[in-house]
């Protein structure tokens, strides 16, 4: 054909350096990893897994667009094949990770003074830590649905009123209970876009929520964690 | 005497175009083409994987070409060749396994091999989207590849991992494709890709590759073949009013309860995918809306399964090819622990069936006094048969041009087994 087409796009995979890991809680923490050649968008997700083994797991991207480095915030699953592993990997090991995916991420088409709401469970908070530092001046609120306040995952790196902690099985929160009864109790209104990753049930509750409200689905984006 | 190349296509449009282009490019290079083994040098298995089923079919037609004595080259390609090569290898000594990326270099294989140069199929020059347009094929409708692989990682799917990442086909070389095509004959070119409706190729989009491509100033007419339905534009609805574009989308559904489409990590909810086809019944009340369903995904209820069903009746499709979920490995569903008992799949999967006839036959009813235009694409000595604008199939007593668009009215229905044919018993004027 003479014209140059895709040759192939098998999915890449690549061995990448671990930079350092920071552990947040007994079961959570930040690995970062070498950034090599892979850009993406805020909201996207990447395979990563041990080098020595054929799982991986998708993680989305918790560190910014421009930093150099890649960083994912991972939660140790009792009996998992990959996240035990990933908690034992040492600085200066390597893990395998797949190109980064994803369709979750802001419509570079709404106004630059969209609003936003972001409702996270537990880790899902991961996109929503990457948009925030990708993205200057983006004018959100955070939900954080977690059972303890110690799931705060840093926190500080939101501006203050802006960041809604609810927890569930204790007091320490912004909010005592959970993240959906606070969106019940406050609405934020139909020309927001409504962001949601975590697990299916906080999903499938907040749709139904945000639907009685009056919200078209068309403003609610919902990335699924297992 | 000319060297004869068998074919055998499994799965999906994306295969038949393939195989469509390789068997174009056979005759090209003086090859007779066929669509058995029976006495072929060359027999081609262009498989897929996307169920147990589809492997279990792939694996048959091998073995039954051997078992009835074909001892030619045998070529084993498609998304299984790519998911299980070790297996097949092993399993098929004699075999060349050829996967998707260099399926397109199948034909310098073929020459190589009966030119005794051992050419490994993987240092053959590929490319998923190096087909030439296929002046000859097996189907009266030119496939069009737009587009291949699939970033959106449905939790019961295989696809991304053998198919890969999405990429797309440059807009020129598409619109080079349909001309020529259009040029050798045909009256319908088919868009085909894994995931069309995420096209993009230099900031152009599904909707404005479909505007280029209506605009091109040619006769012929388009059919948007399998799609997902998260991902549509204005522009797309207003595209689907224009004459060339026939009112038919396989409309990929899976389930209708919202809990099973967050647990397939389907990108759309099912009142999003209802307001979907209001728009497209409101563009055109007879608008053909097919679909596929899971049935027994992890977890399903008996109420998630009742939402499906009723969906059927909500949603008047034209065709419901209904899948018992069929576990693969490396997927996320094959780690999902409530797994539905394989009775109980069979049991809804008979149910599914059953009420997606009536649908059907219910839906093809509505044309029964109308008049298509039926690309015919089969003659027999006393009938001939096609397909309306509608992909709804149509049958006339009567012998008509192959290959041609003619306006029939539908004076009934044949409602005998589990494709329900349309009537038509005059040429219209």
């Amino acid at each position: 054909m003479g014209k140059e087409v895709p040759v192939a796009n098998k999915i890449k995979t690549d061995l990448h350096e671990i930079l350092d890991i920071r552990h947040l809680t007994d079961s959570t923490f930040v690995l970062r990893i070498e950034k090599k050649d892979l850009d993406f968008e805020a909201g996207q997700h990447v395979c990563v897994g041990p080098p020595n083994g054929i799982h991986t797991r998708e993680y989305s991207i918790y560190s910014a667009e421009q930093d150099d480095c890649l960083e994912i915030l991972v939660k140790e699953v009792e009996n998992g094949l990959v996240s035990p592993s990933l908690k034992k990997v040492q600085k200066g090991g390597y893990v395998v990770v797949e190109e980064p995916v994803g369709y979750f991420t802001i419509n570079k088409d709404l106004p630059a003074d969209q609003k936003y709401v972001f409702i996270a469970s537990g880790t899902g908070i991961s996109p929503f830590h990457s948009f925030v530092k990708s993205k200057s001046n983006l004018n959100y609120t955070l939900l954080h649905g977690v059972k303890k306040a110690d799931e705060a995952y840093d926190s500080d790196v939101y501006e203050k009123g802006k960041y809604v902690l609810c927890t569930s099985q204790d007091t320490k929160g912004d909010y005592n209970g959970r993240v959906t009864s606070y969106l019940k109790d406050n609405k934020f209104g139909t020309d927001v876009h409504y962001y949601l990753c975590g697990n299916c049930n906080m999903i499938h509750d907040v749709y139904d929520i945000l639907e009685e409200q009056g919200v078209s689905t068309d403003n609610i984006h919902a990335e699924v964690y297992f | 005497m000319k060297k004869k190349v068998g074919f055998k296509t499994l799965g999906c449009r994306l295969n038949q175009f393939e195989t469509d282009a390789l068997a174009s490019k056979f005759v090209g290079l003086g090859y007779e083409v066929a669509e058995d083994s029976r006495n072929a040098d060359v027999f081609v298995v262009n498989t897929c994987t996307v169920t147990n089923q589809s492997d279990q079919k792939s694996r048959s037609v091998v073995n039954k070409a051997i078992n009835q004595g074909h001892t030619g080259m045998m070529i084993i390609t498609g998304c299984m060749a790519n998911h299980h090569k070790e297996q097949l290898e092993k399993r098929y000594p004699n075999a060349y396994v050829v996967n998707n990326e260099q399926k397109s270099a199948i034909p310098q294989l073929v020459e190589a091999h009966f030119n005794k140069e051992i050419l490994p199929a993987n240092e053959s020059k590929g490319g998923v989207f190096s087909y030439v347009p296929a002046a000859e094929t097996f189907h009266t409708r030119s496939m069009i590849k737009i587009q291949d692989g699939c970033d959106n990682y449905c939790t019961f799917c295989i696809i991304p991992k053998v198919r890969g990442r999405a990429v797309s086909r440059s807009v020129d070389d598409i619109l080079e494709n349909i001309r020529q095509v259009v040029g050798f004959g045909y009256k319908e070119v088919v868009i085909t890709g894994v995931n069309i409706s995420r096209y993009l190729s230099d900031g152009v989009g599904f909707s404005g590759l479909l505007k280029q491509i209506v605009d091109i100033d040619l006769d012929f007419r388009v059919r948007i073949s399998s799609i997902e339905p998260d991902s549509f534009d204005d522009d797309f609805f207003k595209l689907l009013e224009h004459p060339k574009i026939t009112p038919h989308l396989h409309l990929c559904l899976q389930s209708a309860s919202e809990s099973v489409l967050l647990q397939m990590r389907r990108m759309y909810t099912y009142k999003l995918y209802k307001r979907i086809v209001e728009k497209l019944r409101n563009i055109n009340p007879l608008f053909n809306i097919t679909t596929d369903i899971i049935v027994g995904f992890p977890g399903e209820t008996e109420s998630d399964f009742a939402q499906s069903l009723s969906a059927l009746e909500e949603l008047g499709f034209g065709h419901v090819h209904t899948f018992k979920y069929s576990k693969r490995e490396d997927t996320r569903a094959a780690r999902m622990t409530k797994v539905i008992d394989e009775r109980e799949k069979s049991k809804r999967s008979e149910l599914m069936r059953q009420k997606s006839l009536h649908a059907k036959i219910k839906y093809r009813q509505q044309f029964i006094g109308q008049s298509l235009s039926v690309l015919i694409d089969t003659v027999k000595d006393d009938f001939s048969k096609g397909y309306g604008e509608y992909y709804v199939p149509v049958k006339i007593n009567q012998k008509l041009e192959k290959n041609h668009l003619h306006t029939l009215t539908i004076t009934g229905i044949e409602t005998g087994g589990d494709d329900p044919c349309l009537i038509a018993e005059r040429i219209a004027l």
